[in-house]
């Protein structure tokens, strides 16, 4: 039980550090690409396209950037929880800018022209729309999350499934898989489950909030 | 020029092929009341929202007392946008209750907060609305929630007020209030500007009458010199 409970605690730190990182970096591009239609025309579509991009080509860009004679070789960060975290912050980058920008752009042609119109400086109607835009930007951080948790091919190929160090849920779910071992797949394939349920009730709720 | 000018000013949205404004030039002056009337979508919004600094024209030129708005750096058309409030058709509130929502105006521009809270409930009390001041927006009727966002324009003190279609959602009780408050506020110096499809409000408060017709200002002049479009709608 103890190995489960470090696993779990180790993927939601792992997975947290990387949707918070994203989501400061997301969501900013998200408002400025609100703001600049012309930056977004192409890119937007771009970012949606890459929403589904497979976590293995994130991991093998990743392997090959932090492996001992990639570009990113001297940094050592080949197999650590560190590179799982950049792996992940990549792979969910273009989910939560996407998401947040739709919400974003809704709100901004609401909120922005009012508090534009009321003589707000760009920086008060950012804040202002960003508040009122708060439910629906936090249900895309759930998302980003939420696939996070659940990808495999990142946390395997620049983790490299260390027991005790990075071994994540879906790694040891995998691992375990792969000798037999069913009991421990399926504790951590429950807890998976349940988690992933839980981020979607979170979602409803922040959709309702939204509404 | 005290106010607003457009001059030749054409206007398409992104995206469209087709002009929505074609050449209008129009003055908004402090001090009078400009009704602007025609059909839907002639383009009554769009020229608010042009003079509101809100949208910038395709070609011509947008100007507050002599300054393009589209020329100058950003801190003089931060200076120059708060000396006009547009009002938007569709009431449009933040997160709270009435009071919140006027004080938001004067706050956003710098007023203490009590300072702020005591206009806004001067301003709900003046216009018979003081039950609304603790209302959340939720709970606001869509007329409550007009009466709440022109409110909160007029607590920005502008000297400009633009309102698109201000009667829209309201009872015969409050478009009595309102067009009481906006002779009130041209008395005291304000310059309106009224999109509006109610030719009762247009002939009760308008000093001029512009009529929009695909684009285009068809004619303009005193209510009387142009009844012959009211005559028509």
């Amino acid at each position: 039980m103890g190995e489960v409970l470090e696993i779990v605690l180790r993927s939601l730190v792992v997975s947290g550090t990387a949707t918070l990182l994203a989501s400061i970096w997301s969501i900013a591009l998200a408002y400025l690409l609100v703001r600049s239609p012309r930056a977004s025309r192409p890119l937007i579509p771009l970012l949606e396209g890459m929403v589904g991009i497979p976590t293995v080509l994130i991991g093998l860009l990743l392997y090959l950037l932090l492996s001992r004679q990639g570009p990113l070789g001297m940094l050592r960060l080949l197999y650590s929880p560190q590179a799982i975290v950049i792996g992940q912050a990549i792979l969910i980058t273009p989910l939560i800018t996407s998401v947040a920008y739709r919400v974003l752009s809704h709100s901004w042609n609401i909120y922005g022209e009012l508090t534009l119109s009321l003589g707000a400086a760009e920086g008060q109607a950012a804040k202002i729309v960003i508040s009122e835009s708060l439910p629906g930007v936090a249900a895309a951080v759930v998302m980003g999350f939420s696939r996070a948790l659940g990808e495999l091919g990142v946390a395997l190929m620049v983790g490299g499934n260390i027991k005790g160090y990075t071994r994540v849920m879906t790694t040891a779910i995998a691992l375990e898989v792969s000798k037999g071992e069913f009991e421990l797949a399926m504790s951590l394939g429950i807890i998976l489950l349940l988690m992933l349920a839980m981020i979607s009730l979170t979602l409803r709720f922040l959709g309702r909030l939204r509404e | 020029m005290n106010g607003i000018e457009l001059r030749e000013v054409w206007f398409r949205y992104p995206g469209s092929r087709e002009w929505t404004l074609r050449g209008v030039s129009l003055e908004i002056r402090r001090g009078e009341v400009l009704a602007l009337v025609g059909p839907n979508g002639s383009g009554k919004t769009t020229i608010l929202k042009l003079a509101g600094g809100l949208y910038r024209p395709s070609r011509g030129k947008v100007k507050f007392w002599r300054s393009n708005i589209w020329e100058v750096n950003g801190s003089r058309r931060l200076e120059l946008r708060r000396m006009v409030v547009y009002v938007h058709e569709r009431p449009i509130l933040l997160r709270g209750t009435a009071l919140d929502n006027i004080a938001f105006a004067p706050l956003l521009r710098g007023m203490p907060r009590e300072e702020a809270v005591r206009r806004a409930e001067e301003l709900l009390s003046d216009t018979e609305s003081a039950y609304l001041s603790r209302k959340d927006r939720r709970e606001m009727s869509a007329g409550e929630a007009q009466v709440v966002s022109i409110l909160r324009a007029v607590a920005a003190s502008p000297r400009i007020l633009l309102l698109d279609e201000p009667t829209a959602h309201l009872d015969r009780e409050k478009r009595g209030v309102m067009t009481g408050l906006i002779g009130k506020l041209r008395s005291e110096g304000m310059g309106i500007a009224i999109a509006t499809h109610d030719h009762l409000l247009a002939l009760r408060t308008a000093d001029r009458v512009a009529v929009v017709e695909n684009g285009v200002i068809g004619s303009i002049g005193r209510p009387s010199e142009v009844l012959d479009f009211f005559k028509i709608y």
